[in-house]
């Protein structure tokens, strides 16, 4: 098979660091962009969003029933609850990983995720790999992230067309009834609120 | 319009790189997605103009750019459409005209960050207006689609699914990034079969979910 296109080549790199240089030393020179609002942004992401914050709407979803019905009846506002929220995430669908349905979310034109809940999205799920394959045969790739869906589950892919984004609420694992919500968080990982992974 | 970035269902693309899982791998790609965020304000540009100006970089391009080089390509774009730079500017880095600075001002920090917080909801009230579907009902997705930005992918075109759920009224992304939005429209979540899309090579009991606007669909 031919490689994948959508990772760095290094001899570009170079090119393109100096192009974004160029561009933002002209952007600061015609007075377009504040520096430190360039600054702020990058903060915010790597700071305020992430993984972590969808991993404690998880927790709380497994530990107390009625924040779970609200989460998959409003999301946005459930999610909201918790303290998360802002772009990419005005519009949040919660769905719900059972025995009998497993979910995964892609977005085939371009790269819409749920932001403050995950972050911004990892290379894999920006790849053309992810984008063209997961949508036509789910469960070969489910596979190769290490997760085999039994014949009888029925996979539900969701493809992020338009202004809703999709988080998915993995299953909890057997065994976990004596833990705290801290614990069940650190039992999260992001591909599981994807649907790439079990939990 | 029918870009390389409508790639659903294309083959050739090979295993999913799971092992690329990081968010940013070099400094200039934090700096290319800052330039966006903040540049959206002062230009100003919507998401589905940027996501537009990705969509038009030359299909060899877009396989070959790592994904904030599309960023920041279709930030030049979109700065040049807006005739606030030039070609030899881009090059440069280095500013040979003055721009109207009052009609671009640049956002600060403290805005910019707690309207990202913030966010900016993208639905508007029903306004009485009457939605063309309802639940239950099984639609097709219309074959037509034009030069500019849209949210249909190729693979849905023509097929038929079943309507789930009127989700309301939202800004409309092909109007918004025409530069003629909001335009809301009423969107559905639609569900097609595994097999209308994709065949026999599809489990039977398998689905996908497709959030579609109005002026998409057609009854069948």
């Amino acid at each position: 098979m031919p490689h994948d296109h959508d990772h760095d080549h290094d001899p570009l790199e170079q090119g393109i660091a100096l192009r974004v240089r160029a561009l933002e030393e002209l952007m600061i020179a015609k007075g377009l962009v504040d520096p430190e609002a360039l600054d702020a942004i990058v903060e915010y992401y790597e700071r305020e969003t992430g993984p972590r914050n969808g991993a404690a709407v998880v927790a709380k979803a497994w530990s107390d029933t009625h924040f779970r019905t609200w989460l998959l009846k409003d999301g946005t506002a459930a999610i909201n609850s918790m303290g998360f929220s802002g772009f990419q995430g005005e519009h949040i669908h919660v769905v719900e990983n059972t025995d009998e349905v497993h979910n995964v979310v892609v977005c085939t034109l371009c790269s819409c995720y749920p932001w403050p809940v995950l972050g911004l999205p990892p290379t894999w799920y920006k790849s053309a790999a992810y984008r063209s394959r997961v949508i036509r045969e789910p469960r070969a790739v489910l596979t190769e992230f290490g997760l085999d869906v039994p014949a009888q589950t029925h996979v539900q892919v969701w493809d992020s067309t338009a202004e809703i984004r999709y988080f998915v609420l993995p299953r909890r694992p057997e065994g976990t009834h004596d833990l705290s919500c801290d614990e069940l968080a650190a039992l999260v990982t992001r591909n599981g609120m994807i649907g790439t992974a079990a939990v | 319009m029918d870009g390389i970035h409508d790639m659903g269902g294309m083959h050739g693309f090979g295993r999913i790189p799971t092992e690329q899982d990081t968010v940013f791998d070099h400094e200039w790609q934090k700096r290319a997605f800052a330039l966006a965020e903040t540049l959206a304000w002062s230009v100003p540009f919507a998401a589905d103009e940027h996501r537009f100006a990705i969509e038009q970089i030359a299909p060899d391009d877009y396989l070959r750019c790592d994904y904030f080089e599309k960023w920041a390509r279709a930030v030049e774009t979109l700065l040049l459409q807006a005739e606030l730079v030039d070609e030899d500017e881009l090059k440069t880095g280095q500013p040979t005209f003055q721009i109207t600075a009052e009609k671009h001002p640049p956002v600060s920090a403290d805005t910019l960050v707690s309207a990202t917080r913030a966010g900016a909801p993208m639905t508007y009230p029903a306004d009485g207006l009457r939605p063309a579907f309802s639940p239950g009902q099984v639609v097709r997705v219309k074959e037509h689609a034009g030069h500019g930005h849209t949210r249909v992918p190729r693979y849905a075109r023509g097929r038929k699914g079943r309507v789930v759920q009127n989700l309301g009224r939202f800004q409309f992304a092909d109007a918004v990034a025409a530069g003629t939005g909001p335009d809301p429209k009423f969107c559905y979540r639609i569900e097609f079969e595994a097999r209308t899309l994709w065949g026999a090579e599809a489990c039977e009991q398998d689905s996908m979910l497709l959030d579609l606007w109005e002026p998409y669909l057609e009854s069948d």
